[in-house]
């Protein structure tokens, strides 16, 4: 197909056949030549050719593979499969003009959501004077109780976060998710960098390209200036789950980044509201957790009392001062999907500003209107469930069977807090190197923000690809594939 | 350093020893098998590698008839999953554990480990032919041989290097006295058969599975005498798998690290260090060998059990 198209000398690569011709396409304009900032792209595959091309996705195939750079897959024994970060060798390509509302949006989602946790957790202001309906807080299950009327450091609950942006039919970048909790996606955004810098350099250099490898930098900088013995002092670490998790390669990634230590549940020991890290020599107490954990596993004292991930004693060192908890707990009821409708009001409500970023229309499970205009019109709907994430839960209207819908809207009617429903948005597209032709996959965008004394967007962040013909699932355990995200400076 | 990682560390360089030390056993017993005319049996050239390993009795599970067989030894050796100590596991274990270390072992330690693993889970993922054994064999030594010179020339000297020699080390002299042990068993009973053919073969084989044959011989001109062996093998301070070389380097990295108050690590070493000092190999034999390798043995896992109470369990007693 790509021969063909050198041949041909400039015709559309377009498949009408693999999706809907409505999507937005990244890279053609609506006359299918390239769109002026991918027009050096184009022409630098054009002097690599087909068989260069081969060659340079084999090469860094071969790279991620030596290097393993993984991610894993929960298989039905419930032990880990370790799998290749796949990477499509085409980046993508953001311009400045573009890029400036993201980075200005997100900042002001991030602040806003920031300001509701700490209203949430000590007066309930935005409750009392009826922006959210309180049912929405009380009836999920985020809310936590046990950090009630707590100050944080600075009052910032919502250190790291990593926003899921997508592109509707005429191009405008919507949130689709904020991710509040402990997103992921960080480390393979600066692996997907090495490598292409190192499999496209002349591509890379003739592109004025911004930075993102400081990335681990910034993260330890403001990770630092939350220890409460100071910074100078301080002793962080990063809390993973352990090597079967999802993330393991990015929990070992960051330490091994930052020069800290990867610590397991059991290497913490927590005594007279201090935390401490079972070492060579003895305890050694610790500062600052960046906690890879979700919060029903941070601590058995207070949370799940299975858990072993955890540390039990966390939560009342974190509440007597002597840690940081890097994200706080109980940001999941920020980033719950039920009240991620609201937050457009949310921004206006504590900033007194109009949102930047736009959401994706959500339809409330509980509202009796919304509720018949979903049901009668499910195979035109996404449905979540508000607890899931990773792509699970979900029905895809347009690509499910008559059963699979009957029995989410049995879901719906039976448990309305737990779904909401929105249009299917039709994710942009762009080329992709797959097989050995060019083809258009539909993609996502995940930038990464820090929360330190300023807020940081990286410019740039993990591009997700839906591999399969057609589908708008970009997550890695549903086959997901990735890009390299180049932000272009002014 | 994290407790948990020093652990991984040492059992990350163990069960890498481990699968060499199999290795270089199995690959020695090849060749020798190739060669041998002095008429042993199949049992006989085999068995031994199972009690070196310690796999007699998964061995005895699994085949009834007891009959050892150089393809199921081979087999249980290097790739069979009901043993766990086969090749395919240690490496298997040695590629977790740096896993769990990874950010304190070098990028190049961790590559050549990786790929290292990955290769041989592709090749040890079906049933290994016997006549590719060799090849495997020597792949595996030039791999661990690699990723313990990238140990020495891409590692900062400091405690996570030392609980790295600390594990080669322990499964070293570990490994190097129970070759001694099974082999001197099976060849000494006749003092008079010294000077054999047959003793050199054999003796010879030995030497080759602790990679000490060429250094020998340069070391000793009367030949192979199993005097000279244990003298060489045991208490030569200057050949790296040595008894005398290994406890002189373990103390050597226990010092590096540094020995917690109130631990049984000085002990240890101590108790150690007292079985290879002052004694001559004439006086090991004469009291015997097997006894005096036994005692080592206990006095090594000793070792192992002082390691893991001192360095890899903090107490929440410890605050420092």
């Amino acid at each position: 197909m790509f021969r063909q198209f050198q041949s041909n000398g400039g015709a559309p690569l377009l498949d009408r056949s693999e999706g809907p011709p409505m999507a937005f396409h990244e890279f053609y304009r609506d006359d299918f030549r390239p769109r002026e900032h991918y027009l050096p792209m184009w022409e630098h595959l054009q002097r690599v050719g087909q068989k260069g091309l081969a060659n340079k996705a084999r090469d860094a195939q071969l790279a991620l593979h030596n290097e393993g750079v993984t991610f894993t897959l929960y298989s039905d024994e419930g032990k880990g499969i370790e799998r290749v970060w796949p990477v499509d060798i085409l980046p993508r390509i953001i311009t400045a003009q573009e890029w400036h509302p993201i980075e200005a949006g997100l900042k002001q989602r991030v602040r806003a959501l920031n300001l509701f946790l700490k209203d949430l957790y000590h007066g309930q202001h935005i409750l009392k004077d009826g922006v959210v309906p309180p049912e929405l807080i009380y009836r999920g299950k985020d809310l936590c109780r046990e950090i009630m009327d707590v100050d944080p450091p600075g009052d910032i609950y919502i250190h790291i976060s990593g926003a899921d942006l997508i592109r509707d039919e005429e191009g405008r970048y919507l949130v689709l998710e904020d991710n509040l909790r402990t997103p992921s996606g960080v480390s393979y955004m600066i692996e997907n960098r090495v490598i292409e810098r190192r499999i496209l350099p002349e591509l890379f250099s003739s592109y004025h390209v911004r930075r993102v490898e400081h990335y681990p930098d910034l993260l330890l900088q403001s990770l630092r200036d939350l220890s409460p013995r100071g910074p100078e002092e301080a002793v962080v670490v990063v809390l993973t789950p352990g090597i079967f998790n999802a993330a393991h390669f990015e929990h070992s990634f960051l330490a091994r980044e930052m020069g800290v230590e990867l610590a397991e549940g059991r290497d913490l020991v927590c005594k007279n509201d201090k935390v401490y890290l079972k070492t060579t020599l003895g305890l050694r107490q610790v500062d600052v957790v960046y906690r890879r954990i979700d919060d029903e596993y941070l601590d058995p004292l207070v949370f799940r009392s299975d858990s072993v991930l955890g540390a039990a004693g966390l939560i009342n060192a974190w509440r007597a001062g002597h840690v940081a908890l890097v994200n706080a707990p109980g940001t999941g009821v920020a980033d719950d999907k039920a009240v991620y409708a609201y937050v457009p009001d949310i921004i206006r409500y504590y900033l007194g500003e109009a949102p930047i970023l736009q959401s994706v229309p959500t339809y409330q499970m509980t509202d009796h209107q919304d509720r018949t205009y979903v049901l009668d019109n499910m195979e035109k709907m996404v449905v979540k469930a508000v607890a899931e994430s990773g792509g699970k839960g979900m029905l895809m209207g347009p690509n499910s069977t008559a059963a699979q819908r009957d029995k989410f809207a049995k879901k719906i009617v039976e448990d309305p807090r737990h779904y909401i429903a929105q249009p299917v948005v039709q994710l942009s597209r762009h080329i992709c190197y797959l097989d050995g032709e060019l083809e258009s996959r539909h993609l996502d965008l995940r930038p990464f923000c820090i929360y330190g004394s300023d807020i940081e967007v990286v410019p740039g962040g993990l591009t997700r690809v839906a591999v399969t013909r057609g589908s708008l699932v970009v997550n890695s355990s549903q086959g997901g594939g990735s890009k390299d995200t180049w932000v272009l400076a002014d | 350093m994290l407790s948990r990682i020093a652990e991984s560390l040492y059992w990350m360089a163990r069960h890498l020893e481990r699968a060499d030390n199999t290795a270089r056993v199995l690959d020695i017993n090849v060749v020798h098998m190739l060669e041998s005319d002095e008429g042993l049996t199949e049992d006989a050239q085999w068995r031994p590698l199972l009690t070196i390993v310690g796999a007699d009795e998964v061995y005895q599970a699994l085949y009834p008839d007891g009959r050892a067989t150089v393809q199921r030894v081979i087999h249980l050796l290097t790739q069979d999953p009901s043993n766990p100590g086969c090749i395919h596991n240690c490496l298997r274990l040695a590629r977790e554990n740096a896993r769990a270390a990874r950010d304190r072992i070098s990028k190049a330690m961790w590559e050549s480990l990786n790929e290292f693993w990955l290769v041989a889970d592709e090749h040890l993922g079906a049933k290994l032919p016997p006549w590719r054994a060799a090849e495997l064999y020597s792949f595996i030594h030039r791999e661990v041989a690699t990723f313990l010179g990238l140990t020495e020339t891409t590692m900062m000297r400091g405690e996570a290097h030392s609980f790295v020699r600390l594990g080669c080390l322990q499964e070293r002299a570990d490994m190097t006295a129970r070759i001694l042990d099974v082999r001197y068993h099976l060849l000494l009973p006749d003092l008079s058969l010294v000077g054999s053919p047959l003793d050199y073969y054999q003796w010879g084989a030995l030497l080759k599975s602790l990679s000490g044959f060429e250094s020998y011989r340069r070391r000793y001109q009367n030949g192979i005498r199993p005097i000279d062996v244990v003298e060489f093998v045991m208490l030569n301070p200057d050949f790296p798998r040595s008894i005398t070389y290994s406890v002189n380097a373990l103390e050597h990295a226990l010092t590096r690290i540094g020995y917690p108050p109130d631990g049984a690590t000085p002990s240890a070493i101590a108790a150690l260090r007292q079985q290879v000092v002052g004694v001559e190999p004439g006086a090991i034999i004469e009291s015997g060998l097997h006894q005096y390798l036994e005692e080592l043995l206990e006095r090594l896992s000793v070792l192992g059990d002082a390691l893991q109470s001192d360095y890899f369990e903090a107490h929440p007693g410890d605050v420092s």
